[in-house]
């Protein structure tokens, strides 16, 4: 398969509309039309199974463009075209300007902004020395999931690291619970010293309902358990108004980005008979689809089957 | 006559150019523009009944459809002028729930605001003076940078707008009020209308569903994550299953649309109730069966779309025909007969793996988005978790979600799941109730003037909060 590198580019900005970008990535648009084997292969292979993994992943996303799909067929449906008197009644209105006659006439559909948009993350994480690959399709799912379970981890040591600091604070002073007790204000759960008393739900709370909140803990929190270090749990303090501020500003994730990323909880995946939907207990030898029994089986080895996906 | 109104108004503008700049118009249009229906009509006074509130807001269809004759309809008039719904094809300006083509957007907003003839009848739907109109536009979270300046300059450069705002669609659902939804005691300050301070919203609409953590109205960008399905997967879905098993209905989008909000349903015990459907045990059971029966809508008799529990002689009787006593009305009808879909299809919500898709469901989108915030933040947010969108209305969606993340989400934390009052025109309220305090919405919109002075790469970092 041939590749097309991009080079960097340094000069003027590059024309609008044309954006290369290297072709690594599985393209549903295009998988649809050529399969990734090459044809020889995929013959030979054909009645062995072959890679069942890439394969069964491209019927995947070939079926998940299916499910994303407007209409069936392909159909055009043009905009009615105006009355020369309709078109007129939009007099009180200045001229058409340059920028409205480009949108209007752009047949970009979001495949192709999407594409552009990579094109130019690509280019300026080749530019910076950093990121890889974002132009991919899978490669970015696959980096986000890796990316979001990095951010578990860091979160998971930050937790972690959370009741030393606010033990140190706390201290068992009440200064200090009573900073704690303000700290709530926006947020957080009250902590509670043994889980038989019922939480007090974590609310957005005004100044009063801190307050509130904070002689209730005091009632509560006087018991001989309250310095068992066991029992304490531990609010983690909230965030300054500085590191809000900065979280607010900061800039919205490129759309694959904030695609969420593979479960966390793993189950194993569950089939369906693919002609009752029932549970799919029993695949088929030659096309590896799923049926619950050998009713429905039969039915598909008759009139559906077919050794490919 | 609404045009003949409009051009003093214009020139009154133009007249008085000494006007403070950050002058937005008195009244404001709040248009939450969804893939599916679009949510629009003037901001409404929130002192008035929530009914009244609610009247001011329309839904229009945002689509252009070919029916089967080859006619061409545009949004607002479908439901007066579409009567057969077979085959018909869509052409939506709304892709991945992002305008994309304004061609054909211009012309269904042309169609539903500007033209006289079009609104003659709504007049909560009539811009006659954009000049003199702020217009608050929602749009999907992670827009492209090119999109957003597409809306922009078309907002302000086709209709000219006096003034403008362009909101991430869930970050407006803070503004609603929410303490009694969520159960909150202490009493709210009734003189402004304030957002919530923390809100974490599932907007689980026609092209995807995200998760927006929202603090003090505005939206935390880098924990918004998004899950690629939505309601039109869970209708293309169900119409491949019934293709695949029934009828041959893949051209009948519209219709098997209606089946799902009929019929659906998410289960709250998978296995159980796919066990109930099993070919097995559909005969022995008729009481309390999942199994329905869908009557099809018939066009040449004016009959709509309908659901009947399941009579599972009626297939054998129709066979006899005349001679088993059934009426002609019978006879005719067409009929689905519906088990597991009901409750598989709305499943992919919460379990995309069972499609092959590699992307968590949404207990599971909750936390993975959390992951990237405070953890002290957590709690506040998991305790306020707000679900909109029209697939919230899909019953048992609420119970699943809460039982399923409830034990996923950390022990100290209370969780709270609550659906908007009306899922589908929350987020259009929210906006209408920011429209009413003026200093909110005057620090997020943009006046014309500002516009035509700095222009729209100005106006988009201005929205994106840059500036």
């Amino acid at each position: 398969m041939f590749r097309v590198e991009l080079l960097q580019h340094k000069g003027a900005a590059p024309a609008p509309g044309w954006s290369y970008v290297a072709d690594r990535a599985f393209n549903p648009a295009q998988a649809a039309m050529a399969p990734t084997l090459s044809r020889k292969r995929g013959i030979r292979d054909a009645g062995k199974g072959g890679d069942m993994s890439s394969r069964r992943a491209n019927a995947i996303i070939r079926h998940l463009a299916e499910l994303d799909r407007e209409n069936q067929r392909d159909v055009s449906i043009p905009v009615p075209v105006k009355q020369a008197k309709e078109a007129g009644a939009r007099g009180t209105r200045a001229k058409t300007t340059s920028n409205v006659r480009r949108i209007l006439q752009s047949q970009k559909t979001f495949r192709n902004h999407l594409d552009d948009e990579e094109a130019a993350i690509h280019n300026s994480s080749t530019a910076g020395g950093a990121g890889t690959g974002a132009g991919q399709n899978l490669g970015a799912t696959a980096a986000m999931a890796k990316g979001s379970k990095a951010a578990v981890a860091a979160a998971a040591a930050r937790r972690s690291s959370t009741p030393i600091v606010a033990g140190s604070a706390a201290a068992g002073s009440a200064a200090a619970k009573r900073k704690r007790a303000s700290a709530v204000g926006t947020a957080a759960s009250t902590p509670t010293p043994a889980p038989s008393i019922p939480e007090t739900p974590a609310t957005t709370a005004t100044d009063v309902e801190g307050e509130n909140d904070s002689e209730g803990k005091n009632k509560i929190l006087k018991t001989e358990y309250d310095n068992d270090p066991l029992l304490r749990s531990y609010a983690p303090t909230m965030p300054s108004d500085r590191i809000i501020q900065r979280l607010l500003a900061e800039p919205p994730l490129s759309y694959n980005a904030s695609r969420v990323g593979a479960p966390i909880s793993s189950h194993s995946p569950r089939h369906f008979c693919c002609m009752c939907g029932y549970w799919g207990k029993i695949r088929c030898k030659s096309c590896h689809l799923r049926t619950c029994g050998l009713d429905c089986y039969k039915v598909h080895e008759d009139s559906r089957c077919g050794a490919f996906f | 006559m609404g045009t003949s109104k409009a051009r003093p108004a214009a020139k009154a503008q133009k007249t008085s150019p000494d006007l403070p700049s950050r002058n937005l118009p008195e009244k404001t249009f709040v248009l939450d523009n969804g893939a599916y229906t679009m949510k629009a009509g003037y901001a409404a006074d929130p002192s008035l009944s929530p009914e009244d509130v609610q009247s001011a807001c329309s839904s229009i269809p945002n689509t252009l459809v070919k029916t089967r004759d080859n006619r061409i309809v545009i949004g607002a008039q479908l439901s007066t002028q579409v009567t057969d719904w077979n085959e018909a094809a869509f052409r939506r300006p709304v892709e991945k729930g992002y305008i994309v083509n304004w061609e054909a957007e211009r012309e269904i907003w042309e169609q539903s605001f500007f033209e006289e003839k079009a609104t003659a009848r709504n007049k909560n739907l009539r811009i006659a003076a954009p000049e003199d109109t702020t217009l608050i536009l929602t749009e999907a979270p992670n827009a492209m940078p090119i999109l957003q300046r597409n809306a922009d300059e078309m907002v302000m450069e086709e209709w000219g707008f006096g003034g403008y705002a362009r909101c991430l669609g869930p970050t407006l659902n803070a503004w609603n009020d929410l303490h009694t939804l969520f159960g909150d005691s202490f009493a709210k300050s009734d003189t402004t209308i304030m957002p919530m301070d923390c809100l974490l919203v599932v907007d689980s609409g026609y092209s995807h569903t995200t998760v927006t953590p929202v603090y003090k109205g505005r939206a935390l960008q880098r924990a918004i994550r998004r899950l690629d399905i939505g309601g039109k997967h869970l209708t293309n879905y169900l119409k491949e299953i019934v293709s695949m098993r029934q009828y041959n209905m893949v051209d009948e989008a519209y219709i098997m649309n209606e089946v799902k909000e009929a019929v659906s349903f998410v289960s709250n015990n998978f296995k159980a109730d796919m066990e109930r459907t099993c070919k097995a045990n559909i005969k022995r059971q008729t009481e309390n069966s999942v199994v329905v029966d869908y009557i099809l809508p018939d066009p040449n008799a004016g009959k709509k779309g309908f659901m009947r529990p399941h009579d599972p002689l009626m297939h054998a009787k129709k066979k006899k025909g005349a001679s088993s006593g059934l009426s002609a009305e019978l006879l005719s009808e067409d009929v689905l007969v519906l088990g597991n879909e009901r409750f598989t299809v709305p499943e992919l919500l919460f379990n995309p793996g069972d499609i092959g898709m590699i992307q968590a469901g949404i207990p599971d989108m909750i936390l993975q988005s959390l992951s990237v915030l405070p953890p002290a933040l957590h709690a506040a947010f998991l305790a306020n978790v707000l679900v909109v969108g029209g697939n919230a209305s899909i019953p048992g969606f609420m119970e699943r979600l809460e039982t399923e993340l409830r034990p996923i989400a950390s022990a100290d934390c209370v969780v709270r799941v609550r659906r908007a009052e009306d899922p589908i025109y929350s987020t259009w309220l929210g906006g209408s109730r920011l429209a009413n305090n003026r200093d909110e919405l005057s620090k997020v919109a943009i006046t014309r003037q500002e516009y035509q002075e700095y222009g729209s790469g100005w106006a988009g970092r201005r929205f994106a909060g840059t500036i």
